[in-house]
């Protein structure tokens, strides 16, 4: 018996409007313009999972995080957590409601908490805005609590975020996600701008803390070795639409999809095994002027007439693992 | 040099208030190594203090008009043969001593220097964070009426909406309202410049992610704005502000020169010079220029505070 | 053996503050051979930017060389005037910056910047500067080199414009290219078409690399040896096979161990706890030792020099021949 997932995602697409200005369109004769960063993408992810996507700059994979998060409206598609559509319009309370089972983990450290503000008071906003504490005292326990969760002093409260090191400072931020008690976390990049071995601090920080409080992750990443390491299950994307969803160790021991063949390629092999790799061609093209049928094509080995023309669209081809590619599905690779 | 980290208990035993970080910080050593600056901050503390505690300062009271004595009056300044040594810098045409005259002149081109700077600052960055944080047409709106406003000098400005209040209002009530009035037109000529500066920090700051932390848990905009966006676009307001001081205390001096700001009856500099201004020819030059002199001090000292803070605060020249 | 390309013996980056003096980069030493590929690997703080950036003179004040010197060619080069400086740079040492859109003049084509740095170090005509300039552009893989040639750099992309920067660099054939985090702005695909780039011109251009990144995968797949930087010191140096696989200072040990690989599962990242220590606080001693799980007394008090290891030599007094004796 299949549990029902506790964040489906259908149809979701995202047009944003980067048409010049009226006058400019009216001079130069030069129609509204339009960059497709996300565009009819499907995943739906269990609860407990973490579900990875990755992919390369201009892939949306951001702009979904965004979407699920509810920070962006999608221009098409819905988004349901816990069977609850999250765009359709509710009383102000039970979207309160609703938004306490989220929290999200940005990328940039120095910008994601507030230069001004000190770390207690950054911790505790969500409980705060939530009603989630009676009084001052039962927030300052609360804020002590969660500092020592993520390793750090409870009285680092008293300091402000600029006293503290890249790793520290996405604890501090941890910290925050975990005060309204979430059930669900979107993870955007948590570890790119930091160390290799803060890095490591953190990834396993977050495992302890998914382990512990039964956690579903959303995790953004281009890294494909960190996501390796923190996913169950794992989508990848390129120009704005979803190649492959596998479960992880089937997406590294068998990649349908050309491009995630390519990327795996791509890796630098750290290792050292000396495998052998097909080098990588061409560059991500601009997502305003996407390639015709399979935005990959230009770059696929193994492209040919019917990719020029025709999007492909996902295809289940093991269990819980899907490619959209048209020559997966004719059974050629 | 310290040989390991700061333990947490010498951390903590450290004072760390506001005062404190102030006084350790780069500003304050910068402020200590220019002579100049230290000077300007004394001369405009003197100033503010002396206009802050007039009534207790001076030795006189010039306005009242019981302790007037028609016999003291155009006295030179007391260094001058027939100086008195009661009116230091002499007195004018109706006994009035010029240095208490000084002294509550200053006490209200500050009071309106600083209640029109805080105005337009209150109204400005209102504007701004508002413009920035939401962007779209009433953004641009409020930009393009601000681009507009720039076109013309702010005296203009401010003689336009002085002028339009004194036409409506008779002589008593001018009076009365002389303050708000000179308040409210040298504010609207100088919010523009407070809009535009926290608009760009605004529209920097909008997009980073504590804001979008702030967005995600259903903050809503007013106080996104207020507690997140507004403590982060301070910076150059203070720098502006300071600046804009000495250009406030100018503009009132101006317009109370041109007869339409304060009245003779509560004098600020600017009426002082202008109502000395007639004497200057038949010789009695201290009614005009001591009261001159006492401006240009306080407006070099301020404009001095102001280029100092300027440059104090940017992090590229230190 | 050869004469090293490039030595620099015991440099030293420090910077003036009105809290004393914070030195960044400490008694660094290390050669370069003709043709070789060193990586300088390093978390950030380590100061393997600033080694570079001394190297070539192009530290921001108030940092400033300290002490030590780096001899370019059996030439001294560290206390040069400015002027002998920037002919050095560009016809003698090429360079290569993280960020494309800072390394190239917006203003100026690519062409007339190409032209420009060939003529400026090499005696050739209009005509010969600008058909070597067009050679470059088709080593380094830019299609139609003869119509992009007029193009400016927001023409191009990301990873075409490192292709840019890497021809400028080699333009008049310098000895010794300092690339510091090439790749790091651009995507994985890319990356790996422009490290095999970067590899492949050197090596036909006879120049040698200073490579310096964080990325230990791009140093894998590039160097031939490598430099392991930890607070402003060399922990370790050595073939990059030996550093990688068999690493003898417990901080390679330590870093290696915390990087998730594409090979194999894991349960848990092994982790090095504590971070970095500031400028303003390194221990005595040895840098690592409170965070290093195999210190003992003498690693607080006394600073290891690089110390022979077998394959490879680690700042690290387990490998002294002495203290193993005891």
């Amino acid at each position: 018996m299949s549990q029902p997932e506790l964040l489906e995602v259908q149809g979701l697409t995202r047009y944003f409007d980067v048409s010049k200005p009226l006058l400019n369109r009216v001079v130069e004769r030069v129609p509204r313009q339009y960059l497709r960063a996300v565009h009819d993408v499907n995943f739906s992810i269990g609860a407990g999972e973490t579900f990875a996507l990755v992919g390369e700059s201009g892939c949306g994979k951001s702009t979904v995080a965004r979407m699920v998060a509810g920070l962006i409206p999608p221009s098409k598609g819905a988004i349901r957590f816990d069977g609850i559509d999250r765009a359709a319009a509710r009383s102000s309370a039970e979207e309160r409601k609703l938004r306490r089972r989220f929290q999200m983990i940005f990328q940039d450290p120095f910008a994601s908490l507030n230069p001004r503000w000190r770390v207690d008071r950054i911790i505790s906003e969500p409980i705060r805005a939530f009603g989630l504490a009676a009084d001052a005292q039962e927030i300052e326990h609360r804020v002590g609590e969660l500092l020592k969760l993520v390793k750090l002093d409870p009285a680092d409260g008293a300091k402000f975020p600029h006293e503290f090191s890249g790793g520290q400072r996405q604890r501090i931020a941890i910290a925050r996600a975990l005060s309204n008690r979430p059930e669900f976390i979107i993870c955007d990049e948590p570890t790119s701008a930091l160390d290799v071995s803060v890095q490591a601090q953190i990834l396993n920080l977050m495992r302890d803390l998914q382990d512990e409080f039964g956690l579903t992750y959303l995790f953004i990443s281009h890294n494909l070795a960190v996501v390796r390491h923190m996913a169950t299950r794992i989508g990848v994307m390129y120009l704005g639409k979803l190649c492959e969803v596998a479960p992880s160790h089937e997406l590294f021991s068998d990649p349908r999809h050309p491009y995630t063949r390519m990327l795996l390629d791509a890796v630098p092999d750290i290792d050292m095994t000396g495998r052998a790799r097909t080098p990588v061609k061409g560059e991500v093209p601009n997502p305003i002027n996407p390639p015709s049928g399979c935005a990959f094509h230009p770059r696929c080995p193994h492209a040919f007439d019917r990719c020029r023309s025709e999007e492909p669209l996902l295809e289940i081809v093991g269990e819980r693992h899907g490619a959209s590619c048209h020559a997966v599905a004719e059974g050629r690779i | 040099m310290t040989t390991g980290p700061e333990t947490r208990a010498e951390f903590l035993s450290r004072p760390h208030g506001f005062a404190t970080r102030m006084l350790d910080s780069d500003i304050l050593h910068s402020f200590k190594q220019s002579k100049l600056t230290m000077l300007a901050a004394l001369v405009t503390f003197i100033f503010i203090f002396g206009a802050a505690f007039a009534p207790w300062v001076a030795p006189h009271n010039p306005f009242d008009l019981a302790s007037l004595n028609l016999l003291d009056s155009l006295l030179p300044p007391a260094w001058e043969e027939g100086g008195d040594p009661r009116f230091l810098l002499g007195t004018d045409d109706q006994g009035r001593d010029i240095l208490s005259g000084i002294i509550y002149g200053t006490r209200a081109s500050l009071a309106v220097g600083f209640a029109s700077v805080i105005f337009a600052a209150t109204l400005g960055i209102s504007l701004g964070l508002m413009s920035g944080y939401f962007g779209g047409t009433f953004g641009t709106v409020i930009m393009r009426i601000a681009d507009i406003q720039l076109t013309f000098p702010a005296i203009l400005i401010a003689l336009l909406i002085d002028g339009t209040v004194h036409g409506i209002f008779d002589n008593v009530t001018r009076a009365d309202t002389a303050y708000w009035v000179l308040i409210l037109s040298i504010g609207l000529s100088f919010w523009v410049q407070y809009a535009r500066t926290v608009r760009a920090s605004t529209l920097v700051e909008r997009n980073k992610e504590y804001v979008q932390a702030a967005r995600l848990i259903g903050i809503p905009p007013f106080l996104i704005m207020l507690r997140h966006v507004l403590p982060n676009v301070m910076g150059p307001v203070l720098v502006i502000g300071t600046i804009n001081l000495a250009l406030a205390i100018i503009l009132e001096a101006t317009l109370s020169f041109l007869g339409v700001g304060l009245p003779p009856t509560q004098p600020s500099l600017g009426t002082l010079i202008d109502i000395g201004q007639d004497f200057l020819f038949s010789g009695e030059w201290w009614i005009t220029i001591f009261p001159g002199l006492a401006l240009a001090i306080l407006v070099l000292a301020v404009n001095l505070l102001g280029d100092w803070l300027r440059d104090a605060l940017n992090p590229k020249l230190r | 053996m050869s004469e090293p390309l490039l030595r620099v013996r015991d440099l030293v980056v420090e910077f003036p503050t009105r809290r004393g003096i914070l030195t960044a980069v400490d008694k660094v030493s290390f050669d370069i051979a003709p043709g070789e590929v060193l990586g300088v690997v390093g978390e950030s703080g380590a100061g393997k930017s600033l080694t570079g950036a001394a190297i070539i003179n192009l530290l921001e004040p108030p940092g400033r060389i300290g002490g030590g010197e780096v001899i370019l060619q059996g030439q001294r080069i560290d206390n040069l005037p400015m002027e002998k400086v920037r002919k050095i740079r560009g016809s003698r040492i090429g360079m290569v910056f993280q960020d494309p859109l800072t390394s190239l003049n917006p203003l100026y084509t690519i062409g007339r910047q190409l032209t420009e740095t060939i003529q400026t170090h090499m005696k050739l005509s209009d005509a010969d500067a600008l058909a070597r300039a067009i050679e470059l552009l088709t080593e380094v893989g830019i299609p139609a080199p003869e119509t992009r040639i007029e193009s400016y750099p927001h023409q191009f992309s990301g990873g075409m414009r490192q292709r840019v920067v890497i021809a400028l660099a080699l333009a008049a054939n310098p000895v010794l290219v300092i690339a510091d985090e090439p790749t790091t702005a651009l995507d994985v695909s890319v990356q790996a078409q422009i490290i095999r780039l970067l590899k492949k011109m050197c090596a036909e251009h006879g120049a040698a690399v200073m490579l310096i990144t964080h990325d230990m995968g791009v140093i894998a797949e590039t160097a031939d040896r490598v430099a392991v930087m930890y607070a402003g010191r060399i922990a370790e140096i050595g073939p990059v096979r030996e550093v990688i696989k068999h690493a003898r200072h417990p901080y390679t040990e330590g870093l290696m161990a915390s990087i998730p690989s594409l090979g194999h599962d894991s349960e848990r990242l092994q982790q090095i706890e504590g971070s970095m220590p500031r400028l303003t606080a390194i221990p005595d001693g040895c840098a690592f030792h409170p965070r290093c799980p195999k210190a003992f007394d003498r690693c607080m008090k006394e600073r290891p020099e690089l110390i022979d290891a077998e394959t490879t030599r680690a700042a690290c007094w387990l490998y002294d021949k002495a203290e193993a004796a005891t």
